[in-house]
């Protein structure tokens, strides 16, 4: 017998690539400023996804972007930390597995 | 915008509900998204053993990002516990609550570090200048600037 | 021995009464005189035998008899001395009285079966009878008319005949059996103008009954048998009749039928309408009146029906609203009504959506009957609660916001949503505000219902619960949609926007976007690698519990799968693609040794078939190692799917065979096709959960039946209350016994359940 596809309609989710390994039991992982999860949408979004994306800190804490932002927004420019390990926050430029090396940057605005 | 503070505190309400509060603390009142009440109790052996105290946390819109405005309840029921860091007014010098506040922070975070605070108290008196603070403090402490006495709580 | 003075006295009184009896006249002349005119009137009154012959009397010799015999002041004595006489000889009036009754009472027919005709025979003797009474009263009125002309009897005096009159009625009053009235009721009823044309009035019967004074006798009987026919009427001509108004119908037979007839009776005499008018002035509104209760009686008792017509009964409801201006029954209405809903839709055996549907149409006939709404209130209490207790409510509703009902019928049509708010405070500068209705409770005016929708959804405290189902409801047809287009959807979600408001909805917003930006980056993808795969790629958080799960896919497959997701990480560096592998439907092809076999199946189907691809036989228990993390119910599902195409044949025990030949049994020509999967995406709704639950129920039922023979279900759900785990209201259970009676496992009677042998 020889099964030839013809078609597949099939059903994903979209998830961050947040540098671990997919696991089907896991908690959600939830921002830690707005204890959303980071496929939902920060407090002042309404869709997730590309339009409330996420950021990663060279320290490997995620949140999301709107979220990290405005607490760095409001602090003096000595205590821009991240909040989790009060260390300088350095976004990281996107820590996945193929490009996790790449030059990074810190937030200023 | 009433947005970002109800909705972290509705987030920390329900998990307040679905998990329970840690040993010794208690929920008193969170009927709205403004003002809470809980309750506050150094558990084994401290300083402050039979002692409850009740803690008022006030929040702003802007809060995780703004910090709750934190102070011990003074009324019939309860005192502000003697403590090198707490005011007679309720009001508690502690570099969390200003300086050193962190969004992920939350209010039983809060609650369990003021809690070991009061844990590790070896001395109950009151902190060297509050009469003075006192005397002039404004009814809010997130307007006050303290000095804070040590920078290990 | 008297004295002289007494007989002087005695003297001059006799000479003074002896000078009136002899009216001054010359010796006893006079007094003979008198004498005659007196013998004369005697015979004149004197009451007598029908059959005997009366003698012609001129008027002018009885009018100077009379005359004489006021002047010699003996005319009271004379009429004394006939209404004596008349005291004689009733007895002649009584004997006819009895022989008529004796005759209508021993008509056999009488006691037979009433009918028209009979009635009319009956009443006929009556009419007789009436007839006779009045020769009678007739014969024996002291009048000179026996010749025709009305004499000069005034000087009798009015007291005279009306003594005469009183007298006589008394007596036949007095004669009369209980049986007259029933037989005088036919008799009226036998003159109403049912027939159309009306026949003319018999002006003699009538006159008789006034002139023997039984109108006024039998005045609550005549109206009675008008009441009757009114009754009569409104339930021939209106009783199921509801597409058209019926109260100005009856009211203008009334005014051309019933009043004329009316006038016979309550305005004798009169020879127009307006000289009828006055006289009916306080008859007419009564029957008006009447016509109104009796119509809205009627529709009370039909009420459950008019509802199930609406909205073709809408005139019938108008007619009800305006007998109800007239008529206070508002509550019978009411309680008509719940006891209707009770009976006939507040069972087990009715469907929600049909439940739904009659509470809609109630909604909207109440609202014509009494538009502030009290009715309604009382009347939509209970079957509130009701439907709040049944577990597929919400997803009816739902159903029907998004226009999803079977028979494409949508409970929105052509009212316009209303904002989802309600006003506490009354707005008296509202130009149409009207105070509460009296019977309105205290509660009244806080539930008083936007639109038909806010009504459905305020059965809920809260409108999460439609919102979540919405999610669900609308996720099952987002997934089902293949041609990419969501305009339905997308338009359904800003109806409902405008009544749940937009946060509720945001997570169907989000769910639409997942649509689009998934046919986007499909296009994307397929331009940068083309692919058979084509997934709808939604964002978790915002999708109801999809059915997750993920068994391993064949290298084949899986090869399939990691390639698109490597060009979608691609397109979408920071994302990652995780596979919901049970959803969807693969469309493939089988070559076989004899035949092609081409079928859009489940994915677990596709991953079963291309299995057997590698290998020709399988057990069920190989293909779960090798699938791991399917569970079983799916794998026979898949498995069976091939079997029914005659693919696969199972082997004994667990095992299953390729068959690269088909059998004889299911050989097909050429290229066969299978259906697409009917099945709408696996996302499960809570009713669906509650079911399965209830199924481990029905082992302790069948068991208790198999025990018990019959029970009624208060008692099932008695003892189900010891089983563990068990927590459905008697609602519930009734709903899933009434599925259990549908697949033919238990049979009920008189409300005992038994298991069907």
């Amino acid at each position: 017998m020889k099964v030839t596809i013809k078609n597949w309609n099939a059903i994903a989710q979209w998830r961050w690539d947040i540098g671990k390994e997919f696991d089907e039991t896991d908690d959600e992982d939830l921002c830690g400023i707005c204890r959303v999860a980071y496929e939902g949408c920060c407090p002042r979004c309404k869709m997730p996804g590309d339009d409330c994306p996420v950021l990663w800190g060279e320290c490997g804490h995620v949140y999301h972007m709107h979220c990290i932002m405005q607490w760095i927004e409001q602090q003096p420019p000595n205590k821009q930390n991240c909040p989790m390990d009060r260390k300088p926050w350095i976004t990281a430029e996107r820590k996945t597995a193929n490009t996790a090396t790449q030059q990074t940057q810190a937030v200023q605005s | 915008m009433a947005g970002i503070a109800s909705r972290r505190l509705q987030k920390e309400l329900k998990e307040i509900h679905t998990q329970g509060c840690p040993v010794g603390i208690q929920l008193l009142n969170a009927d709205n998204f403004e003002e809470w009440h809980l309750s506050l109790e150094v558990m084994g052996e401290s300083q402050y053993q039979g002692e409850v105290f009740a803690l008022k946390f006030r929040f702003e819109p802007q809060y995780p990002i703004s910090a709750p405005a934190v102070q011990f309840i003074i009324n019939e029921k309860y005192k502000a516990p003697v403590h090198p860091h707490v005011y007679s007014n309720g009001h508690i010098c502690a570099s969390i609550l200003g300086n050193e506040w962190s969004p992920v922070l939350s209010v039983i975070g809060v609650c369990v570090t003021l809690q070991s605070m009061l844990a590790s108290c070896k001395k109950k008196e009151r902190p060297p200048d509050n009469d003075r603070y006192v005397m002039h403090a404004p009814d809010n402490p997130k307007k006050t600037r303290f000095h804070y006495h040590d920078d290990t709580v | 021995m008297a004295s002289p003075g007494v007989q002087a006295l005695v003297e001059a009184k006799w000479q003074s009464a002896f000078k009136t009896l002899n009216r001054e006249e010359p010796g006893i002349s006079g007094l003979l005189k008198t004498s005659q005119a007196r013998q004369l009137a005697s015979d004149f009154l004197r009451p007598r035998a029908l059959s005997e012959p009366r003698r012609k009397y001129r008027a002018d010799v009885m009018a100077n008899a009379f005359r004489l015999l006021y002047q010699t002041k003996q005319l009271h004595g004379v009429l004394e001395n006939f209404l004596e006489e008349m005291r004689q000889q009733r007895h002649l009036i009584t004997e006819d009285v009895e022989a008529y009754m004796h005759e209508y009472e021993v008509r056999p027919y009488a006691f037979v079966l009433v009918t028209e005709v009979h009635e009319t025979a009956d009443s006929q003797i009556i009419a007789q009878l009436v007839h006779r009474l009045v020769e009678w009263f007739n014969a024996w009125r002291p009048t000179t008319e026996t010749d025709g002309h009305p004499g000069p009897l005034e000087s009798l005096g009015h007291v005279a005949i009306d003594s005469y009159t009183d007298a006589f009625q008394t007596h036949i009053y007095s004669v009369l059996p209980p049986s007259f009235s029933s037989g005088f009721k036919d008799l009226i009823a036998s003159t109403l103008p049912v027939s159309d044309p009306a026949p003319p009035p018999d002006r003699a019967l009538w006159d008789a009954f006034h002139a023997l004074g039984l109108i006024e006798r039998y005045e609550s009987l005549i109206s009675s048998v008008c009441y009757e026919l009114v009754e009569k009427h409104v339930v021939e001509t209106c009783a199921g009749q509801w597409s058209e108004r019926m109260l100005q119908d009856l009211r203008d037979w009334m005014q051309n039928k019933v009043l004329p007839w009316m006038c016979l009776p309550y305005a004798p005499g009169a020879r127009t309408m307006e000289e009828a008018g006055a006289s009916l002035h306080g008859v007419g509104p009564r029957f008006d009146f009447h016509v109104c209760k009796t119509l809205c009686d009627l529709r009370t008792s039909e009420i459950f029906d008019i509802i199930v017509d609406y909205p073709d009964s809408i005139d019938a409801l108008y007619d009800l609203k305006e007998c109800l201006y007239r008529v206070d029954q508002r509550s019978n209405l009411v309680q008509s009504l719940r006891k209707a809903n009770k009976k006939r839709l507040l069972h087990p055996g009715a469907d929600t959506k049909d439940i739904l549907a009659q509470y809609v149409s109630t909604i909207r006939s109440l609202r014509i009957v009494d538009p502030p709404g009290v009715l309604l209130y009382k009347v939509a209490d209970p079957i509130r609660r009701y439907l709040r207790d049944r577990a597929d409510t919400i997803r009816c509703i739902v159903s029907s916001l998004v226009g999803d009902n079977e028979n494409g019928e949508s409970l929105i049509d052509d009212e316009p949503p209303l904002p989802y708010l309600t006003k506490d405070a009354e707005d008296y500068s509202d130009p149409h505000w009207e105070p509460e209705p009296i019977d309105a409770g205290p509660d009244f005016r806080a539930n008083k219902p936007g639109d038909v929708i806010s009504t459905l959804v305020s059965i809920y405290d809260t409108k999460d619960v439609f919102v979540k189902e919405l999610q669900v409801l609308l996720a099952q047809r987002l997934l089902a949609v293949t041609d990419g287009n969501y305009e339905k959807e997308r338009r359904n979600i800003e109806i409902l926007k405008v009544r749940f408001g937009e946060q509720a909805l945001q997570v169907c917003e989000v769910m639409l976007r997942d649509m689009t930006d998934s046919r986007r980056i499909d296009q994307h993808v397929q331009s940068q690698k083309p692919s058979i795969l084509h997934p709808v790629i939604i964002s978790r958080h915002f999708w109801p519990s999809l059915q997750s799960g993920s068994f391993v896919m064949p290298q084949k497959l899986r090869s399939i799968q990691e390639e698109y997701a490597r060009e979608f990480t691609a397109f979408k560096p920071d994302k990652r693609l995780v596979w919901l592998s049970h959803m969807g439907s693969v469309k493939l092809e089988l070559e076989l040794q004899d035949r092609t076999i081409e079928a859009e199946v489940t994915p677990v189907a596709a991953a079963i078939i291309e299995l057997f691809s590698e290998k020709d036989v399988w057990t069920a228990g190989e293909l779960m190692a090798q699938m791991q993390r399917l569970d079983k119910e799916h794998l026979r599902k898949g498995l069976n799917v091939w079997v029914d195409l005659g693919v696969l044949k199972e082997e004994g025990a667990d095992k299953y065979r390729l068959l690269e030949v088909a059998e004889e049994s299911s050989k097909k020509e050429g290229t066969v096709s299978a259906p697409k999967p009917k099945e709408l995406p696996a996302v499960q709704t809570t009713q669906q959960q509650q079911a399965e639950q209830m199924r481990v129920f029905w082992n302790y039922i069948e068991g208790m039946l198999t025990n018990l023979g019959s029970l009624p279900l208060d008692r099932i759900q008695n003892m189900l209350k010891f089983a563990r785990g068990y927590d459905r209201s008697i609602e519930q259970l009734g709903m899933f016994m009434e599925a259990a009676r549908r697949e033919g496992l238990v049979v009920v009677r008189d409300g005992m359940w038994r298991l069907n042998k």
